[in-house]
């Protein structure tokens, strides 16, 4: 997975300019429900992966998010 | 489940929906939302306006007013309504079927049939199906399909997710046989194990109303809700609608012998832009055959948004030609069903907005 990537997009979604790897997710302002769907649909389309709520839920930095992403892509 | 259905069109559609129209721009302040999160929402889900019915207005009205249209303009006779088939999660009351109590407000005869079905968001499609199967009695001359439901209702209007994403509307649609075969292809699928996604927890009878049930509870900030809402797991209903609808859609296409040249337009039920720009993207269906503009003009009505989408988007190609569509509606339940279809010539098939009285 190219992470650096994956941070871009992440960044886009919860509409900051940056995120790092240990950034914690609920820190963000954007950090909601709705940011999380976004993901979920990144993680579909860009990444062809399904995850679900409560394991976007059970991630607390981008790091570890961008780690289940990478485990599920076959 | 697929079958195939023969000798059977859809004659008339009228959509009805309420005057009283908000524009998110006007009512996001109350949701407690910052300007910045209000743009946010407004660019992720193309969110402009909605329909919201007034309290005294329930779904049986909007449906009954579009019923008196078609009679009024002599499009349908009282004499050739064989049955009232209700589709709705908003009844009138638990009993009587609201079907019923709009039989007697028409003033039909005793040869009638009234059922009503609880059902969202594949309501209409699902309808369609009750009202072909319906129409093997051959006594039976027209089915009227009232699809209804004021999901505003159920739900606080403070919820920024829900609220601004819903909408009210009835719609009437006469199905009746035809000389030609025009077979119509449907697949009908349910999952039961995941009714979970889209439930109303309390307020029937497995967790009566009480002074517990209608208190407001905050879930996530801003977001109130008690346990008679709608409750919507928003990343279950993403996931089973990503993962279910595409292969049905595939599979339909198949069993019609169709393909995605072959079909002139998609006409899905529209939870919201974001999640159908994804749907139609995953299934490679180019946006121009796929309208995902009810959501913006009307708000998520249920089982009323596709035949608000072929009146909105089709209605002028309709007027005398026919056309090819794949429709698919997904949603509670879990519910879904894909049917492809000629549809049309359709001389009535518009949106009105509800008059009182």
């Amino acid at each position: 997975m190219d992470k650096p990537k994956f941070y871009e997009q992440l960044a886009k979604i919860l509409d900051v300019g940056e995120v790092k790897p240990d950034s914690v997710l609920r820190d963000f302002e954007a950090w909601d429900s709705l940011a999380a769907l976004s993901i979920l649909a990144m993680a579909d389309s860009k990444y062809g992966v399904t995850i679900k709520a409560e394991e976007i839920r059970s991630v607390v930095t981008a790091d570890q998010l961008a780690s289940l992403v990478e485990s599920r892509q076959k | 489940m697929k079958s195939i259905f023969k000798h059977k069109k859809i004659s008339a559609i009228v959509s009805v929906v309420p005057k009283e129209e908000y524009r998110f721009d006007d009512e996001y302040p109350a949701f407690k939302l910052s300007p910045e999160k209000a743009k946010r929402f407004k660019k992720m889900m193309s969110l402009d306006r909605h329909r919201i019915a007034p309290p005294e207005v329930c779904s049986s009205d909007l449906c009954l007013y579009g019923l008196q249209q078609l009679l009024k303009d002599g499009t349908l006779k009282k004499e050739e309504i064989g049955a009232l088939v209700f589709v709705s999660q908003t009844p009138d009351y638990f009993m009587p079927p609201t079907s019923n109590v709009i039989h007697g407000k028409i003033g039909l005869g005793p040869d009638v049939i009234c059922l009503d079905i609880n059902q969202g968001c594949a309501g209409f499609l699902l309808g369609l199906v009750q009202a072909f199967l319906l129409l093997e009695i051959s006594a039976l001359p027209k089915v009227v399909l009232l699809n209804g439901d004021t999901c505003s209702k159920q739900m606080d209007k403070c919820n920024r997710i829900s609220y601004p994403l819903t909408g009210d509307a009835g719609s009437v649609a006469v199905i009746e046989r035809c000389e030609d075969e025009n077979p119509i292809y449907v697949d009908i699928k349910n999952d039961g194990s995941r009714y979970k996604a889209i439930l109303v927890p309390a307020g029937a009878y497995r967790t009566p109303a009480s002074p517990e049930t209608i208190k407001l509870n905050e879930v996530e900030e801003g977001v109130m809700q008690s346990e008679q809402h709608i409750h919507m797991d928003g990343a279950a209903i993403f996931n089973f609608t990503m993962d279910s609808v595409p292969p049905q859609v595939d599979e339909t296409l198949a069993f019609s012998g169709d393909t995605r040249d072959s079909i002139d337009w998609f006409l899905f039920h529209q939870p919201n832009p974001f999640i159908l720009t994804q749907m139609a993207e995953k299934m490679k269906i180019p946006a121009e055959k796929l309208p995902n503009n009810i959501v913006s003009l009307y708000g998520n009505c249920s089982s009323v948004t596709i035949p608000l989408n072929i009146a909105q988007n089709c209605a002028e190609p309709l007027k005398d030609k026919s056309l090819r569509v794949c429709f698919s509606g997904f949603g509670v339940g879990l519910t879904w069903l894909t049917m492809v279809m000629n549809l049309g010539p359709l001389p009535v098939c518009k949106i009105v907005d509800y008059q009182a009285g």
